[in-house]
């Protein structure tokens, strides 16, 4: 068994596509007619996102995202060499800021924004070593 | 739960119709009797059945005729059980919640668990008139629905977005959650459900628990126990209360005679 993919349940699916492929960079894989759930091109997973009511459809019950209340306990995180430009593009693209990028001991580079949605993403450079570098 | 890309289905989001959520057809295969869940819905239905004098036919080239009689239903929070006879036919539009005024007006709040019928629905909603007089009355019903002009708004936060996400929680957001959402107190937001969708928001959302609960123990197979703890009951009693309370049944005991109609997506 391997993870295959990250799924957010969001209000508006296309909408949400559209917001990280602009403030991420991330490209649309594929958004299913019903416009109920869409793919980002992530590679092995892939990151996506379905509607809202398409929790209810599959007989599943979950507590939307909501960007005035606290972020659910997690989070999805970006790789990129350039913090810094990539924090300041999410800005620009609507997302608001949790921690500006900041270099760790561990010399890693690290922010955090919330999306459109209200879901925690992080920002980050590189773990020197780790299966997500270069 | 990915869907796969190549798959093409009439999977429709419930926001592509704002009014209607649904026309759906019934046809009875045999007599017998069913037990309709509530589901804070109004409906309004067109029942065929065969009139009672068909047994006295006087001539071979007779066939029976239909009797069709308009059925109006305000918002239900109460199961009841229908007797039809085989061939019995039923017809319906159910409104999206919140839309129940289209029917009843400003009087909705007043008319939990109403069913009006025949004469009574006439009255009560003239347009019935032209339905039952065109070719295709249920799509004369439809086009009744999308084109009737929009009982007044009392000024309301968003509330097909507050139905949306306690829909999306199967019941378990808090009012004062769905309130804060949408910037208003939750008694404000109380007011405009009893307004909109002729029930208040927390016995709403209990009825979307039930349904829920249901759903797990019927359709995913769960037992008794695990449908309670994910359904979000207290306990497995409160579960059992809610189940007296909206189907009139235990969780245990459950009428085998449980179909709704089949629905047809518009």
């Amino acid at each position: 068994m391997k993870l295959g993919y990250i799924i957010i349940y969001v209000a508006d699916v296309p909408a949400t596509l559209a917001f990280y492929e602009a403030a991420f960079g991330a490209r649309i894989r594929f958004v299913h007619d019903s416009q109920l759930y869409g793919e980002l091109d992530t590679g092995s997973t892939v990151l996506a996102f379905a509607g809202n009511e398409a929790a209810e459809m599959a007989d599943l019950a979950i507590r939307p995202n909501d960007p005035a209340t606290p972020a659910a306990g997690w989070e999805v995180c970006f790789v990129t060499d350039d913090v810094a430009a990539a924090f300041d593009r999410a800005l620009a693209q609507g997302c608001t800021a949790v921690t500006r990028p900041e270099a760790k001991p561990w010399g890693q580079t690290v922010s955090y924004v919330r999306d459109m949605n209200g879901c925690l993403v992080e920002i980050a450079s590189p773990v020197a070593g780790a299966p997500g570098d270069g | 739960m990915p869907i796969p890309a190549g798959y093409r289905d009439t999977l429709l989001a419930p926001h592509t119709h704002r009014r209607v959520e649904a026309t759906w057809t019934f046809t009875a295969p045999c007599d017998g009797t069913a037990l309709v869940l509530p589901d804070g819905r109004c409906d309004i239905i067109l029942r065929d059945h065969m009139d009672g004098a068909c047994s006295r036919r006087n001539s071979h080239r007779d066939v029976p005729k239909p009797v069709v009689t308009p059925v109006l239903t305000g918002p239900a929070t109460r199961a009841y059980a229908i007797t039809y006879r085989a061939g019995d036919r039923w017809r319906g539009l159910r409104l999206r919640p919140g839309r129940g005024a289209f029917i009843w007006g400003d009087t909705l709040a007043h008319r939990r668990d109403q069913v009006l019928r025949g004469d009574a629905a006439g009255h009560a909603l003239p347009a019935l008139g032209d339905v039952l007089a065109a070719h295709d009355p249920l799509a004369a019903l439809a086009e009744w629905a999308h084109s009737a002009p929009a009982p007044a708004d009392p000024g309301t936060p968003n509330l097909g977005a507050t139905l949306d996400r306690l829909h999306a929680s199967g019941g378990r957001l808090a009012v004062a959650d769905l309130a804060q959402h949408v910037g208003c107190t939750p008694r404000h937001l109380a007011r405009v459900f009893q307004q909109r969708v002729g029930i208040g928001p927390k016995t709403y959302g209990q009825i979307v628990q039930f349904h829920r609960a249901l759903r797990l123990i019927r359709r995913q197979g769960l037992g008794l126990g695990a449908a309670s703890a994910e359904a979000g009951y207290a306990d497995q009693s409160h579960m059992t209360r809610a189940f007296r309370r909206f189907g009139g049944f235990a969780p245990s005991r459950m009428p085998l005679d449980l179909a709704l109609p089949t629905l047809v997506s518009a």
